[in-house]
């Protein structure tokens, strides 16, 4: 497991336009954690999961994952990182076997890494092998965020940023979420999980954070650090 | 994977996706074959007149279709939060630059080899035996089109007024190598001086360098949120 704090944030704020959507946060997460990140609609949560996977920059304050910094080594960054989206973030005219065998591709494992047999084992855990040769356009919301999270699974990433998982899912769906934050958790991945399934979710985790106000609060007693609490 | 393989995965992609929504196929071709035929039939009335014309008729209709098809080229990314995720994975942002311009720049001089016979046809446009010049400035001069705008059209994306503000701001900045194109283009096709075409493709060449290099350089810039 790598020895350094999977994230450190020190004063971190964010603004879009007029609006101060993350206000001064600071928080010390160990690796290996999984926390829940709570809070209203529009409260910061895919913004602050979107600074840490490197897309939104933020406006003041520093942050580290894994001790690179966001800002000056993002390429770094990206490496260890692996975002989930609520959109998905797929080609709607490439199949879902040709947009996972692109992920793979730009996470850097050629053919010889990852091959065809390991593309279709990793469709066939989100419980999609069937529907390997159909256009991501004829997926539903559900199917989608399958696709997603067996993108996640062919990356090399140590830490796992999800976004309202269990959104758009049936029963089915929501188990194997269930799996994947056992399975990640047992193989030491730090994930930090943007729900509002707090009831269900709140067994899997370390810790649940909440983004109230801008500030983030710790809601739980957990090895989580936040020194702005 | 090397970078190189990077960008020959993502122009590959674009490809793909081109060739399965042919979205900016039908839109072009159309496009195009119609600037080109209105323009023919309008100055088809004196004699000779067809032939001067020529040249601009030609790379007119490549531009507009150009404009047509590195916005189409964004639209599929901006699906679903797709161009998003290309962002976040831990590949250099030249590669996506370098990806989509391979992507748009294949696709542009196909169209221009389409509208080539066309315009020989329409415009009795006289190669002679400087067809493998003529292939050469539709090269560079699609490669240097294509540059600027897969370049502007990533600035634009995100824009709610993309289609309008790209052709506005790429076009000024596109003028040189639209006319070095031109230019060289008569001297081909009109039996003109084979060594004032020569020093326009040169020109040309230069422009292409020149945009190569700054909008990859640049590139990551426009990306940033």
């Amino acid at each position: 497991m790598n020895p350094e704090p999977a994230v450190e944030l020190f004063a971190l704020a964010r603004r879009y336009g007029f609006d101060m959507v993350l206000k001064d946060i600071s928080l010390v997460l160990s690796a290996g954690k999984t926390v829940i990140l709570a809070g209203n609609n529009g409260s910061g949560k895919t913004t602050l999961l979107k600074i840490l996977a490197t897309r939104l920059k933020p406006t003041r304050g520093s942050a580290r994952v894994f001790g690179f910094d966001l800002h000056k080594e993002a390429k770094e960054v990206r490496r260890h990182v692996a975002y989930v989206s609520v959109l998905g973030g797929h080609y709607q005219t490439l199949t879902a076997f040709e947009n996972l065998r692109l992920a793979a591709s730009l996470y850097g494992h050629d053919r010889q890494e990852v091959t065809v047999a390991e593309l279709e084992g990793k469709l066939d855990a989100v419980g999609l092998l069937n529907a390997r040769n159909k256009q991501v356009r004829t997926f539903s919301s559900g199917m989608k965020k399958r696709l997603a999270i067996a993108r996640l699974l062919i990356s090399d990433a140590d830490l796992w940023l999800l976004d309202e998982p269990y959104a758009a899912l049936d029963q089915e769906g929501k188990s194997l979420i269930d799996d994947l934050l056992i399975e990640g958790k047992s193989q030491g991945k730090t994930i930090i999980m943007a729900s509002h399934e707090l009831e269900h979710t709140r067994k899997f985790a370390d810790g649940v954070l909440a983004l109230q106000d801008g500030y983030l609060r710790k809601l739980e007693s957990s090895p989580l650090e936040v020194v702005s609490d | 994977m090397t970078d190189f393989g990077f960008v020959m995965t993502l122009a590959r992609k674009d490809l793909m996706q081109e060739l399965r929504s042919k979205a900016a196929t039908v839109a072009t071709i159309f496009f195009a074959g119609i600037v080109l035929i209105i323009q023919a039939f309008a100055f088809s009335e004196r004699e000779g007149l067809l032939a001067i014309i020529a040249p601009g008729a030609l790379w007119v209709a490549l531009a507009f279709a150009g404009v047509i098809s590195a916005a189409q080229s964004y639209q599929s990314e901006l699906e679903e939060g797709a161009f998003e995720q290309l962002l976040m994975y831990p590949i250099p942002r030249a590669t996506i630059f370098l990806g989509k311009l391979l992507a748009n720049w294949l696709y542009m001089s196909i169209l221009g080899f389409v509208l080539l016979p066309i315009s020989i046809v329409f415009f009795d446009m006289n190669l002679g035996a400087s067809w493998l010049l003529m292939l050469l400035t539709i090269l560079l001069g699609t490669l240097g089109f294509a540059l600027i705008a897969t370049f502007y059209a990533a600035l634009t994306a995100n824009l709610r007024a993309r289609e309008s503000l790209l052709p506005v701001l790429m076009f000024p900045v596109v003028v040189p190598i639209l006319l070095a194109a031109v230019r060289a283009t008569r001297e081909i096709a009109g039996a003109g001086n084979l060594g004032i075409s020569l020093s326009w493709l040169q020109l040309l060449l230069a422009f292409d360098l020149v945009y190569v290099v700054v909008c990859t350089a640049i590139f990551h810039f426009v990306t940033e949120d």
